[in-house]
Parts: C-alpha cells; sequence; structure tokens
C-alpha cells in the first residue's frame, strides 16, 4: 500500500468571473478511500469536485494523480483521464437518452478502443452486477430514476478506474432508490479497491464515507460543522495566509 | 435527567427561590411539561444533599418568606463539566441537546456554546457512520435496517439542528463582538 | 391581451433574440422582393393576343425573357417559387435562439398567461419582423427602380424598371406577406406547447413510414403514361385538351416532389437503423441512434434542399432531351441539304435555349443556398439545446472529436441516399414526358434519324454531390456551437 495519497488538490483556486468558488483548498485523497465532500449550497463543493477530476481548470493551485500534475493538462488529455482512470456520476442528465442502456454502458469502452461487441458483454456484466441487466435494451426514458442512477454509475464504473467522482449521486431520487444506489457504489468500489468521492449536502449520505471533508464559502472548514466560530475564523485566515506564503 | 443540571445552571447564573427557579425552567423550555413544584424541591434537596447548591438565605419583600438557593463552587465546577461533556448519541437525547445548549449559553460564552455543539456534531457525524456501516452491511436482518434507520434518521434531524444553532450563536457573537 | 402588452412582450430579450428577428426579417425581405419581381413580370402589358405573334413582344427589353410573352409565365413562376425556400428559412429563423426564449415564455405562463395567449407571443414576433422584412423589401424595391433605371444607347432596359404594378397590388402583396409568414409558424409551432415548466416539443412517437416515398414511384408512372396516352390520342385523331395534358405533368411532378420530400422520415429512419446495427464506433453508434429518435429534424429545411436537387435534375433531363432534338433536327437538315445539294448550315440561335437552362440552374443554386441557411439554423438549435447531455458527456470523458463526428455522421447518413433518390426521381420526369430516343426526319427523301437520349449523369453527379457538399459545409459551420455547448457551467444542478 502506497504510502503517497492517489489524488491532492493544493491551493486550489477557481472563480466564476467576479464570484469566487473556492479560495484556496487542499485535500488529498488515498487509494481506496471513501470520502464525503460536505457544506451548504454555494460552498464550492461541485467546484472542487470538477477541478480534482480535471472537468475544470482552476485559477490557481495544484492538481495531482499518481504524483502528477494534472490541471495543467490539454482538454484531449483530461478528457482521457477522465474516461479511463476516473469515473463520474452526476445527479442527471448524464445518459445519453437515444442509446439504450447497454449501449450507454458500452461507450467508454468503445471510445477506448474495445470492440463493439466486446464493449457490449462487458456492459451486461456491469449491468447484471448491478441488477439492472433485465433492462439492457431499454431507453433511459423508460426507466426508473434509481435504476437511470445504477445505469449512470455502472457506466461510470466500466473502465475499472481507480477514482470515482459522484457529485449529489442521490440528489434526484427518493430515499429508497438513493439507498440502493449508494449501497451498490459501496459495495463496488469496496470490492474493486476504487477511491470515491462523493459531495452531498445530506449528512445521511456523507454518512456513508469513511471522512467528511466540509467546504465552507470556499473554504476548508476544519472543524466540520460548518460556521464561523472565532476559533475557526482565526484559523482559517491562518490557512490561507499559510498557503500564500507556500505558493 | 439534565433537570438537575439545567436548575443548577439558573443559581449559577444568580441566586433564586423556588417560584423563581420554576418559572425560569417553564419560561425557557415551553415545549416540556411544566414543572411541578415538587420536582422543583425534591431536585434542590438532592444539589443540597450533594453539596453543590446552599440555602443562602431568605428574602422577605413584602410577601411570604421564601428561601433564596445558590450554587457552591463544587456546582459550578460540576456544572462546567457537564457543559464540557458531549451526550451519547440517541434518538431522544433532543432534549438534553437544547439543555445544554440554553444553560451553556446563560452561564458561559458563546465560545463555549460553540466549542459543546462542534464536538457535538463530531461525535453525531461519527455514530452515524456506525448505524450506516450496520444498515448496509449484508449480515443485517431487516429489524436491524430499520432501527438503524430511525436512529439515523432523528440523529440527521439533530445535526440539522445543531448545525443551524452554531450559525445562530455566531450571529449573535459577531452582534456582540463587533 | 392588450395589443401594446402583446408587442411589448413579444419583442421582449437579448442579444439572441434581437438576432432571430432580425435573421427572420433578412429572410422575409428576400422573399418579398421575390414576390414583387415576379408582380413586376406579371405586370408588364401584353401588346397581342397570340403569344407567336412576333408583333406581341415588349421589343423595348433586351432580355427574351422578359420580351416575349410566351417566356414570362415561366419566369414568374421561376420567382414565387424562391419565395418557398426563403419563407421556410423565416420559420427555421424562429427556432433559434429558442432555449432562452422557451425559458421566458415558461415564465410567463407561470406568471398566469394561457397556452394560447403564449403562442400568440411566438406568432406576434415572426409577423412583426416579417412585416419589417416585407417593408424594407418594399423600400429597397422602390428605390431600387429609380436606381436600375439605366436604359442603355438603343434606349432599350435589362430590367423591367418602366413598369410598376397598381399601388393596390403593392399593399396588398406586402400586407399578406407578413401573415403568410405568422402562419406558417403557427403551423411549425403546432407541436410544441408552453407548460410552465418549459416548452415541450411533442415528438411523433411512430417511426414513419414508408409509403409517402414510395409515392415517388407513382409520380413518374402518371407522366410515363402520358405519352401512351397522347399517341393513342394521336392515332384516333382527337385532340388531347392542353389543359388535361398539363394537369397530369403536373400532379405527376407534385407526387414526385411529395414522395421525395416526405420519403426523407422514412429515408432518414432507416439509414439510423442500419448505422445503429453496423456501427463499430461510437460516433456512427451515437449518430444513428439519434437519427432513428428523430428522424424528422431538420427536414424542412432539408426537404427544399432535395426539392432544388429534384428540379434541377428535371432540368438537366429536359436540356438532355432538347439536345438531342436538336441534334436529330440538325442531322434531318443536314440530310436534307444533301440530298437537295445544298449547303448546309447547322441551327446557331441554341445559345438562347442553353442560357436558359443556365438560369435556371442559377436559381435553383440561390434557392438550394438559402435552405441551406435555415438547415443551418436547425442543426446549431439541436446542438445547442442538446447541451446538457453534452456538457455530461464531455465532463464523463467523451472528447469532443467523437460528439462532433457523430454529429457529421447524422446528417450526412441520410443526405447522400435521399439526393440520389431526389436526382434519379427529378430525371425520370423529363424522361418519361419525352421518351428515352428522338426521332426527326421520315419525309420525302430523308431517312428517319434516331437518336437516344442520354441520361445526364455528369449534371446529375453534380447536383447530388453539390447537395452532399452544402449539408457537409453547413454542418461544419453549426460545428461551431458544438465548443460552447460542452462547457461545464452546464453541468450545475441548480
Amino acid at each position: 500500500m502506497t504510502a503517497e495519497p492517489l489524488l491532492t488538490g493544493r491551493g486550489v483556486v477557481k472563480s466564476y468571473g467576479q464570484i469566487p468558488a473556492l479560495r484556496g483548498v487542499s485535500v488529498d485523497v488515498a487509494e481506496g478511500e471513501i470520502v464525503a465532500v460536505t457544506g451548504p449550497s454555494g460552498c464550492g463543493k461541485s467546484t472542487l469536485l470538477h477541478c480534482l477530476a480535471g472537468i475544470l481548470t482552476p485559477d490557481a493551485g495544484e492538481v495531482s494523480y499518481r504524483g502528477e500534475r494534472i490541471e495543467r493538462r490539454s482538454e484531449a488529455e483530461r478528457s482521457l483521464l477522465r474516461r479511463s482512470e476516473f469515473g463520474v456520476l452526476f445527479q442527471f442528465g448524464q445518459l445519453v437518452p437515444e442509446l439504450t442502456i447497454a449501449e450507454n454502458v458500452a461507450l467508454p469502452l468503445m471510445l477506448g478502443g474495445t470492440g463493439r461487441r466486446q464493449a457490449h458483454t462487458a456492459a451486461l456484466t456491469w449491468l447484471d452486477r448491478l441488477g439492472v441487466a433485465h433492462l439492457a435494451d431499454d431507453l433511459p426514458g423508460a426507466v426508473s430514476g434509481g435504476e437511470q442512477q445504477r445505469t449512470a454509475l455502472a457506466r461510470a464504473l466500466v473502465t475499472e478506474p481507480r477514482v470515482l467522482f459522484a457529485d449529489e449521486p442521490t440528489g434526484a431520487l427518493d430515499t429508497l432508490a438513493g439507498e440502493q444506489v449508494l449501497d451498490h457504489l459501496l459495495r463496488v468500489t469496496q470490492d474493486q479497491g476504487t477511491a470515491v468521492i462523493i459531495v452531498t449536502h445530506d449528512a445521511r449520505v456523507a454518512a456513508y464515507a469513511a471522512r467528511e471533508f466540509a467546504l465552507r464559502d470556499g473554504e476548508h472548514d476544519p472543524s466540520g460543522v460548518g460556521i464561523g466560530s472565532v476559533r475557526r475564523g482565526r484559523r482559517a485566515r491562518g490557512e490561507v495566509a499559510t498557503e500564500a506564503r507556500a505558493r | 435527567m439534565s433537570t438537575p443540571y439545567v436548575l443548577l445552571g439558573f443559581l449559577a447564573e444568580r441566586p433564586r427561590h423556588g417560584y423563581d427557579l420554576k418559572h425560569a425552567y417553564d419560561s425557557r423550555f415551553p415545549k416540556a411539561k411544566p414543572m411541578a413544584f415538587g420536582q422543583v424541591y425534591a431536585t434542590l434537596g438532592r444539589l443540597e444533599r450533594d453539596g453543590l447548591a446552599f440555602a443562602q438565605g431568605s428574602d422577605q419583600a413584602g410577601g411570604p418568606e421564601r428561601t433564596v438557593y445558590a450554587a457552591t463552587p463544587e456546582g459550578r465546577a460540576r456544572l462546567e463539566e457537564w457543559l464540557a461533556t458531549v451526550e451519547t448519541p440517541a434518538p431522544h437525547v433532543n432534549s438534553a441537546l437544547l439543555a445544554k445548549v440554553t444553560v451553556a449559553l446563560l452561564v458561559a460564552d458563546v465560545e463555549t456554546a460553540s466549542t459543546y455543539v462542534t464536538d457535538q456534531v463530531a461525535a453525531h457525524m461519527a455514530r452515524m457512520r456506525e448505524l450506516t456501516a450496520i444498515k448496509t452491511s449484508p449480515q443485517s436482518a431487516l429489524s436491524d435496517v430499520i432501527a438503524a434507520d430511525y436512529a439515523i434518521n432523528h440523529l440527521d434531524a439533530d445535526l440539522r439542528w445543531l448545525r443551524t444553532t452554531l450559525d445562530r450563536v455566531s450571529d449573535l457573537h459577531r452582534e456582540v463582538h463587533t | 391581451m392588450k395589443p401594446g402588452a402583446l408587442l411589448r412582450l413579444a419583442l421582449a430579450g437579448s442579444r439572441t433574440d434581437t438576432l432571430r428577428v432580425v435573421l427572420t426579417a433578412v429572410s422575409a425581405a428576400l422573399a418579398m422582393l421575390a414576390i414583387l419581381a415576379a408582380a413586376t413580370v406579371v405586370a408588364i402589358p401584353e401588346l397581342g393576343s397570340s403569344p407567336d405573334d412576333a408583333a406581341a413582344w415588349n421589343v423595348q427589353y433586351t432580355v427574351a425573357y422578359l420580351r416575349e410573352p410566351g417566356l414570362r409565365p415561366g419566369v414568374t413562376v421561376a420567382l414565387v417559387l424562391l419565395v418557398i425556400p426563403a419563407l421556410v428559412l423565416a420559420a427555421q429563423c424562429g427556432r433559434l435562439g429558442a432555449p432562452a426564449r422557451d425559458r421566458r415564455l415558461a415564465s410567463i405562463r407561470l406568471a398566469g398567461a394561457t397556452p394560447r395567449q403564449t403562442m400568440t407571443l411566438v406568432a406576434v414576433e415572426t409577423g412583426v419582423a416579417s412585416a419589417l422584412g416585407a417593408l424594407i423589401a418594399l423600400g429597397t424595391y422602390l428605390l431600387g427602380r429609380r436606381l436600375l433605371h439605366n436604359p442603355g444607347p438603343d434606349g432599350r432596359l435589362v430590367l423591367p424598371t418602366d413598369v410598376l404594378p397598381p399601388w393596390w397590388v403593392l399593399a396588398l402583396l406586402t400586407a399578406s406577406l407578413p401573415l403568410l409568414a405568422t402562419g406558417i409558424a403557427v403551423v411549425a409551432l403546432r407541436r410544441v406547447s408552453v407548460g410552465p415548466f418549459g416548452v415541450v416539443r411533442r415528438q411523433r412517437a411512430e417511426s414513419p413510414r414508408i409509403w409517402p416515398g414510395l409515392l415517388v414511384m407513382p409520380g413518374i408512372a402518371v407522366i410515363a403514361v402520358l405519352e401512351p396516352i397522347s399517341a393513342y390520342a394521336d392515332n384516333r385523331d382527337v385532340a388531347l385538351p392542353a389543359a388535361v395534358f398539363l394537369g397530369l405533368v403536373a400532379t405527376g411532378a407534385l407526387m414526385t416532389v411529395i414522395g421525395v420530400v416526405f420519403g426523407t422520415g422514412w429515408i432518414s429512419h432507416r439509414a439510423g437503423q442500419t448505422l445503429a446495427r453496423y456501427a463499430r464506433r461510437a460516433p456512427a453508434m451515437l449518430a444513428g441512434r439519434r437519427l432513428m429518435a428523430d428522424p424528422w429534424a431538420g427536414s424542412r429545411a432539408f426537404a427544399v434542399v432535395l426539392t432544388c436537387v429534384a428540379f434541377g435534375a428535371a432540368a438537366a433531363g429536359v436540356k438532355a432531351a432538347f439536345a438531342a432534338n436538336f441534334a436529330v433536327e440538325d442531322e434531318a437538315n443536314r440530310l436534307t441539304a444533301e440530298a437537295n445539294g445544298e449547303e448546309f448550315v447547322p441551327r446557331t440561335d441554341l445559345d438562347f435555349y442553353y442560357n436558359a437552362f443556365d438560369l435556371i440552374n442559377v436559381a435553383v443554386a440561390v434557392a438550394a443556398l438559402i435552405a441551406a441557411g435555415g438547415l443551418l439554423v436547425t442543426i446549431a438549435e439541436g446542438i445547442v439545446s442538446r447541451r446538457r447531455t453534452y456538457a455530461h458527456l464531455s465532463a464523463s470523458g467523451v472528447p469532443r472529436s467523437v460528439l462532433r463526428r457523430a454529429t457529421m455522421w447524422q446528417a450526412l447518413a441520410p443526405v447522400v441516399p435521399a439526393s440520389v433518390v431526389a436526382a434519379v426521381a427529378g430525371a425520370a420526369l423529363p424522361r418519361a414526358l419525352f421518351g428515352s430516343s428522338v426521332t426527326g426526319g421520315g419525309y420525302d427523301s430523308v431517312p428517319e434519324v434516331t437518336l437516344s437520349v442520354p441520361i445526364p449523369f455528369g449534371d446529375l453527379a453534380m447536383l447530388s454531390g453539390g447537395a452532399v457538399v452544402v449539408v457537409a459545409a453547413v454542418v461544419m459551420v453549426s460545428l461551431l456551437f458544438l465548443r460552447p455547448s460542452t462547457h461545464p457551467s452546464e453541468l450545475r444542478t441548480g
């Protein structure tokens, strides 16, 4: 087991125009670890996820995967990373509505050069693991939200990534459907040794993770609670100053 | 179970007599059952016996004689200890949480209250993780899952209240100190 | 709703909305100019009674098409036909920037407007934009008449700038165009319903049937049957009424065109099915499934392009028949001259006819380009309206090049077979009418000369090839919209 963390962010800063979303966040994720990124809405959780996954390029700071910096790589290279070493799961909207369930899951493999038939077989295996193999020839519009999310999960995991990024994966689902998705997510990632970073504002979802990383107003909140007592204020300012010096 | 500490808290703020204690309790905890006088005096008696409070004197302000009680130094120490201790996370602990936060704001300062809430949140989250592990374990029977789920949902409600309370407390702190 | 409020709400909006209004106005202006030109040609006074009487020619014009009364109807028809692609473009422009406008309409619904009121807003916007365009066209026309009035040294004119249709005709036309454009927009929106949560386009649930496409064959058959019928009539010495003849020709041509146009749905669906089944790589698979799910996307503008191909193919067929006819005549004359010992002089006035065909080709090209504009709008809108899916795909690691290739496949897969079918169908019409061989001579001592009419493969290849190239160019331009559509800002969950 390597002591070096698998994925790290150092002093990540990102703004949308004038609005700062991340003000210098540092985080480590070890191999096979499950981390929940929590915080109130608007605190920058999704932005942090997007920066760590290479979907967004941060304005400042570093993101390293397996010891190599990835934030400045070209879009083509990061895209390759996202479909081979990383898996991404969103709240909704990620399945191609015209492709069947099986074709949706086979897509990343086909993009990686696998032949169609082979990719289809692999897709069916994964759908079976997640209990939705009977829907293989249906269109996404014809299945339930929970089944869609399990399909999306299968698609995220079909290339056997080392890190799974999940952004509010159960946000659009009712409680039991969400539990099902999380159960499968937990089981499969534990079997594969995949690290998981899950963004959520729901404490019950965060409880599935071994560790919580709380954000507040674009900064890490070490108290884990998310609000300014004097103690936290002083410490946070100190942290930012240290980061500024280190940069 | 936290009633003795609540009364102790009132006494630590300032010496009071029995009627005043009941009135203070009822107004601070309107949702709870109104406290009976018998319970007030019984609790006061226990506090006295344990050396946490003592009868200070009599107040005779144009009415019948009323004994005024105050907190002893041991009482204050015990109170601080109680305030610094986290409640074991369980579904019906909320009244104890409310009691603790109320007393902390009354007797101690905002920082103490914030620290308590922060620590309580961490304890709650740890317990929620344990319960979630039970819920997702393949060995758990349906009844185990249901019980764990019940506890998780109530702890979640507590967590929401704790976080909001911390928000309010820090607002208050900012108001007071700026 | 009060007219003032209606106007205000209809014209509210951002830069994209202004662009849409401007483009709609421009298309409407183009259509209006075509109509005004046609009206001007119609207004050229008829001088004589019989179209063959040379004295009836309006000699003040240098161009034969304006001079000879027999040719003018053809010009008028061609100009009126140009209106169709321009109006289709105007209707397509109404879909530009639709997502933002749809959100606006949805919030207006949420504020209490009825569905009919919101549809009225859309129609009013098109109406106002086309009214604007019509007025601009009228102004340009009136101004242009003055500016282009340029008699040559012999006092003759190139353009009919000395003729002005009566003012009430001008007024009527200028008023009718916006109404017509609005009517088309309303019909185009019949499948759209605006609810408080967004705009829903009711998709056709069933896959397109093949029977509309099969109309092509009866259409050609109707024309093919004309020759035997007229031969039969000749044998019985019965004169076939011109009206019946023309009517049958028109019916046959119309059926063929309708078949080509409505057959695109089936062709697209079929092409999609084939792609989806046999695709090895992701782009073709994505394109195939998308075509199956939505075979009618862009079909209106595409239909106009196909009609241009069919029309051009028919013209090429007619040209080939005419050329064969002239060749046969020349040959017969040559033989006659030989027999009589005279010198043979071939016809030299053929340029006139060939120029006519060139002009037709130009008109066809112009119409196709206008239709291509409409196609661009449709494809771009298709990309932009799917941006949430594209952004999610891009974030999941699907490279933009794959999405680009998929869009290319999706547009070109139906185009290739459809334009071939359109070219073949178009060329079959004159072939059915004029026959596959022409005969001349056979009188006096001159033997019969028979020439077969060649199929104008070269022209047909250029037409279908041209359609494919135009569509490919349009797709490449619309791909400019793909990059912003994959931006991570579309990933926001709320």
